[in-house]
C-alpha cells in the first residue's frame, strides 16, 4: 500500500516498514545493554593505527567498561542525572566507552571536535557548560586556555592507544611522547580514564551500586546529546537530540540499509570521525546495533593511515564523503587490489558527485548509496535504496519520514515544485540548546526546514539544487554553483572547484569559479570553452581563478561563505 | 677481529630486522608487483645493474688493495636494506615500493649477487666463495617467511616486530660505531683516502644516478625519489654479515671495512636527502580537508 502523499514508498524492498512505529527500547542504555547481552563476546570495536598495531573490545567490554565510568561519573565525579559531559577524542577505543558511559550516567553527551582551537572550544564550552570533560591527551594542552573563567570540575584523559595490548600501547605511548610529540603534559588536575574505570569498578563491587537505576527513568523525550552545529551557517547552535531522536534514526537508517546486511556479520570501516553526528549515529550507533565490528581509524591523514586496515580486515561496509571516496580512489594501493568483501558503501556529509561515485563503481564493482541529512536530524532523512541509487538524487525519505517542499512564504509546494526541502519525523531535533528563536526560524509546523533548495521527483526521490543563500542570479536567471561545480569536477584537469556569485556590472551578479588544477597546463580560456559545452551561457563562469586549494569545514564541505566574504572584503578595499 | 659473541650478536640483529621487514608484508603485496612490473624493474635494474657496475669502477679506478676492492663490491652488490625503508617513510615516499624493491632485490640477490659478484670478481682478478653466500642469503629469507606469517596470524605482533626492526636497524649503525671502529681505529688511521672515497662515493652516486635513472623513464617524481633512495641505501647490515659468515678472520678487517664506513657514511648522506625530498614528497601529497581527522 503507497500513500498518496508517499510515492516513495513503492521503493522500499519488501521487508522495508513504511511506519517503523514506536522503538521496544526506552533508551540509548537499554539499547546498548541488550546488544552486549546478544552479542556477548563478539568483537565491537578495533582501533586500527596507521601500522597496523590495533587493538579490540568485545560487546560485554564495552558495556562493562561504559557501567563502570558510569559509576564513576555519578558517585565519585558527583554528577547528577542531566548533567553536560564533553567529550573530544579522535576515534579510539575510549570514544564508545565515553559516550556508553555518559548515557548510562544519565548525562548528557557533548561531542567536541578535538581539533578546535582552545578559543573555539571556549565558545562551546560556555554555552554547554559541563561539568566533566573527557579528553585524548593530545589535545589536553588546550584546556586551561578553554576552560578560564568556566572551569570544568571534572577532567578524565584518555589516550589514542587506550586499551591496546600492552606493548603496542607502550611503543604507541613513548612515540607519540618523544618522537612526534604530539603527546603534551597536561597541567590540568586531571584522573586517567583507566584509573576512573577502577574507580568506578571499586565503587560497583562495594557499594553494590546498580547502574540501571541512573537511567530508569529516562524515555524518549529526555535529552541525550547536545551537537553543536552552524559552523557553514554561522553561530555554533547545540541541537538537542533525545534519546528517541538517536534510537530511532538509527532504527529508520537500518530499516532501510539492512536488508543486504548481516546481524553480527559485518566489519565496518569507521574512518570519519565518531564526534560528527553521522558516524556517530550510523557507524557506531546503528552498526554496534546490528552486531557489526567497527574497525576506528583514530585519523586517515594521510590516507596511507586507513592502508592497514584494508590489509588486515575484510571490510564489508564503510561511510564517508566524497572527499573520502574521491581520494580512496586515487590511491594507487587502494585502486590495485579494492577491498574484496565490501558489499557497498553510505556517503553523506556532503553531495556525492557523480563523477566520483562511478570511480567508485568502477574501482571496487560496489555501489556508493548516498543518504542525506542534517546535524538537527540525527542526521539521517533520506538514503538511496541499495540497488536502487538514482544518479543526482539524495534517494528517498527513509521510513516515518516526510519530506515537502516550501515555498518561501510557508506554503507547502506540490511534488515536483522547487522550494526550500522540509522534514517531520521522529528524527527531527527538540530545539536549539537554549536558542528558542533560531528554533523557530528553523521550523514550520512540524517540519524542520533544512535551507536546502530542492524537489521531488514525481515518484518520491529528491534532488537538491542548492543551498538557500548560494544561488547565484544572473540576469533574472537562477544559477546553482552545484550545478556549474559537478560540470567542473568531471573535467580530468580539475582536482576541485567551488562557484559562487560576485556582483556584476551588466548582469548583476556574475557567476565566478575558484579551481584547484589537476593539471598544471589547464588555462582559464580552455575551462571557459569546456564549460560552454556542458552549460547553458549564463551559467559558464566569467571568471576563473586557479588556487593551490579551496577553503574546507572540518568535514571537507567546501566553504563558499568563506570564498564570498574574501571577495567582499576584496571589493570593499578596491 | 670480530669475536664469537658479536658473531652471534650481529646473527640475531640481522635476523629480527629481516623478520620485522617480513613483518610489514602481505602477499597480496606481491600480487600487486607483478601486476606493475615496470617500477619493479627498474628497481632491480638499478639495484643490480647500475649498483655493481659503480662499485666496479670505483673498484678499478680507485687504486686500493685487493681486499678493500673485494669490500667495494660486496657492498655495491647488496641489496636494498631496511634503513631505506625507514628514510623511505620519513621522506615520505612510497613506501609499499621501497619495501618492495627491498624484498624484491633480497629474493632476486639469492640469485643474482652470487652471479654479478663472480662476473666481476672475474675481471677484477678476485677470490668469492659462491657457496657461502648463498648459503647466508637463503637462511636470511626464513625469517622474511615468519614474519609475514606473524603478520597474518597477529597484526599486533607483526607491527611490533616491524617496528623493533627498523628501530633495530638504525641501532645497528650505532652497534657498529660503538663496537668496531674504537677496535679498528688504527686501521681506519691507516685506511687510505680512495676507501673513503668508495664508501662514501657509493651511497652518493647511487642516490644520484638512481635518480635520474628513475626520472628519464619517467617514474612519477615521488617513485623516482624513492628508487633514489633505494637504490644508493644498500643493505649494510647483511654486507657485514656476509663477511664475517664466508671470509676466514684475517681477512675479515680488511673486506669489512667499506661495507662498516658505508653503513656510517649512508646514515649522514640519506638524511640529508630525506630533507630535500620530504619537502619535494609533502607537496605532492593528496591533500585532505583539516577536519576528516
Amino acid at each position: 500500500m503507497v500513500h498518496a502523499d508517499r510515492p516513495w514508498q513503492a521503493f522500499y524492498g519488501p521487508n522495508v516498514r513504511p511506519d517503523i512505529g514506536t522503538s521496544s527500547y526506552r533508551n540509548l542504555p537499554e539499547l546498548i545493554r541488550s546488544v552486549a547481552e546478544t552479542y556477548k563476546s563478539g568483537k565491537a570495536f578495533t582501533c586500527c593505527l596507521p601500522n597496523g598495531m590495533n587493538g579490540t573490545l568485545t560487546f560485554a567490554q564495552v558495556d562493562e567498561m561504559s557501567d563502570a565510568l558510569a559509576v564513576y561519573l555519578r558517585e565519585v565525579a558527583g554528577l547528577s542525572a542531566g548533567d553536560h559531559v564533553a567529550v573530544q577524542m579522535p576515534n579510539s577505543l575510549s570514544f564508545p566507552v565515553a559516550a556508553f558511559g555518559v548515557f548510562k550516567a544519565g548525562c548528557v553527551l557533548v561531542n567536541v571536535n578535538p581539533l578546535y582551537t582552545a578559543d573555539e572550544m571556549a565558545k562551546q564550552f560556555e554555552d554547554a557548560e559541563p561539568h566533566a570533560l573527557i579528553i585524548a591527551d593530545m589535545f589536553a594542552d588546550k584546556v586551561p586556555a578553554a576552560t578560564r573563567g568556566h572551569p570544568i570540575p571534572n577532567v578524565i584523559v584518555t589516550r589514542v592507544a587506550e586499551f591496546l595490548p600492552v606493548l603496542p600501547r607502550g611503543i604507541v605511548g613513548l612515540v607519540q611522547k618523544y618522537w612526534d610529540r604530539s603527546v603534551k603534559p597536561v597541567e590540568t588536575a586531571h584522573v586517567r580514564l583507566p584509573e576512573a574505570l577502577k574507580a568506578g569498578r571499586n565503587r560497583i563491587a562495594s557499594d553494590h551500586v546498580e547502574v540501571g537505576a541512573y537511567h530508569q527513568s529516562i524515555g524518549h523525550d529526555d535529552l541525550a546529546v547536545l551537537q553543536y552545529t552552524g559552523g557553514t551557517t554561522g553561530v555554533a547552535k547545540g541541537a538537542m537530540l533525545t534519546h528517541g531522536n538517536l534510537i530511532l534514526n538509527m532504527e529508520q537508517a537500518m530499516e532501510l540499509l539492512a536488508g543486504d546486511l548481516e546481524k553480527g556479520g559485518e566489519v565496518v570501516l569507521t574512518a570519519l570521525p565518531l564526534y560528527h553526528i553521522f558516524a556517530f549515529t550510523v557507524n557506531m550507533l546503528a552498526f554496534y546495533w546490528l552486531g557489526a565490528r567497527n574497525i576506528l581509524i583514530p585519523n586517515p591523514r594521510p590516507l596511507s593511515n586507513v592502508k592497514r586496515a584494508f590489509e588486515n580486515y575484510k571490510i564489508t561496509w564503510m561511510s564517508g564523503v566524497n572527499t573520502l571516496f574521491n581520494a580512496l580512489c586515487n590511491e594507487v594501493w587502494f585502486t590495485d587490489s579494492p577491498p574484496k568483501h565490501l558489499k557497498f558503501a553510505g556517503a553523506g556529509g556532503m553531495a556525492l558527485q557523480s563523477s566520483v561515485a562511478e570511480r567508485w563503481r568502477e574501482v571496487t564493482g560496489t555501489e556508493v548509496v548516498q543518504g542525506y541529512g542534517l546535524t538537527e536530524t540525527s542526521p539521517v532523512l533520506t538514503f538511496e535504496p541499495h540497488g536502487k541509487a538514482r544518479e543526482g538524487t539524495i534517494g528517498i525519505p527513509v521510513p516515518s519520514t516526510d519530506v515537502a517542499c516550501f515555498a518561501e512564504d510557508g506554503t507547502k509546494l506540490a511534488i515536483g515544485e522547487t522550494g526550500e526541502i522540509g522534514a517531520r519525523g521522529p528524527q527531527i531535533m527538540k530545539g536549539y540548546w537554549k536558542k528558542p528563536d533560531e528554533t523557530e526560524k528553523v521550523m514550520n509546523g512540524d517540519y524542520f526546514l533544512t535551507g536546502d533548495i530542492g524537489y521531488m521527483d514525481s515518484d518520491g526521490y529528491i534532488r537538491i539544487v542548492d543551498r538557500k543563500k548560494d544561488m547565484v542570479v544572473v540576469s533574472g536567471f537562477n544559477v546553482y554553483p552545484n550545478e556549474v561545480e559537478d560540470v567542473l569536477a568531471a573535467h580530468p584537469g580539475i582536482t576541485e572547484a567551488a562557484v559562487i556569485g560576485v556582483p556584476d556590472a551588466a548582469s548583476g551578479e556574475a557567476v565566478k569559479a575558484f579551481i584547484v588544477k589537476g593539471d598544471d597546463s589547464l588555462t582559464v580560456e580552455q575551462v571557459r570553452a569546456y564549460c560552454k559545452e556542458h552549460l547553458t551561457n549564463y551559467k559558464v563562469p566569467k571568471q576563473v581563478e586557479f588556487r593551490d586549494e579551496l577553503p574546507k569545514s572540518n568535514v571537507g564541505k567546501i566553504l563558499r561563505k568563506d570564498l564570498r566574504a574574501e571577495q567582499t572584503a576584496q571589493i570593499a578595499a578596491e | 677481529m670480530v669475536d664469537e659473541f658479536t658473531q652471534t650478536l650481529l646473527g640475531i640483529m640481522v635476523a629480527v630486522i629481516m623478520l620485522g621487514m617480513g613483518a610489514s608484508l602481505t602477499p597480496r603485496d606481491f600480487y600487486l608487483a607483478l601486476r606493475r612490473p615496470y617500477g619493479l624493474a627498474i628497481g632491480v635494474v638499478s639495484q643490480y645493474g647500475i649498483m655493481p657496475l659503480l662499485g666496479f669502477l670505483l673498484a678499478l679506478m680507485l687504486s686500493v688493495p685487493e681486499t678493500i676492492a673485494v669490500g667495494i663490491l660486496i657492498m655495491a652488490c647488496m641489496p636494498g636494506g631496511t634503513t631505506s625503508n625507514i628514510f623511505t617513510y620519513f621522506s615520505k615516499g612510497n613506501l609499499a615500493l621501497s619495501v618492495l624493491m627491498t624484498v624484491t632485490s633480497t629474493v632476486f640477490g639469492v640469485i643474482l649477487i652470487p652471479l654479478i659478484l663472480l662476473l666481476y670478481a672475474a675481471a677484477l682478478d678476485l677470490e668469492i666463495p659462491r657457496e657461502d653466500i648463498i648459503k647466508v642469503l637463503i637462511v636470511l629469507l626464513v625469517p622474511v617467511a615468519i614474519g609475514m606469517t606473524l603478520r597474518k596470524l597477529n597484526p599486533n605482533a607483526g607491527a611490533v616486530m616491524e617496528f623493533l626492526g627498523s628501530i633495530l636497524g638504525a641501532f645497528f649503525i650505532v652497534f657498529i660505531a660503538v663496537t668496531w671502529v674504537p677496535q679498528n681505529w688504527q686501521f681506519l688511521l691507516n685506511t687510505t683516502a680512495a676507501t673513503y672515497v668508495a664508501a662514501i662515493g657509493l651511497g652518493v652516486v647511487g642516490i644520484t644516478i638512481g635518480y635520474f635513472f628513475a626520472t628519464s623513464l619517467k617514474l612519477h617524481p615521488r617513485n623516482a625519489r624513492t628508487v633514489a633512495l633505494e637504490t644508493g641505501i644498500q643493505n649494510g647490515p647483511l654486507a657485514i654479515a656476509i663477511v664475517v659468515f664466508t671470509f676466514p678472520p684475517e681477512q675479515q678487517q680488511a673486506i669489512m671495512a667499506v661495507p662498516a664506513l658505508y653503513s656510517l657514511f649512508i646514515v649522514m648522506t640519506s638524511t640529508l636527502v630525506t630533507f630535500v625530498f620530504r619537502r619535494a614528497n609533502t607537496a605532492a601529497e593528496q591533500k585532505l580537508p583539516d577536519g576528516l581527522l
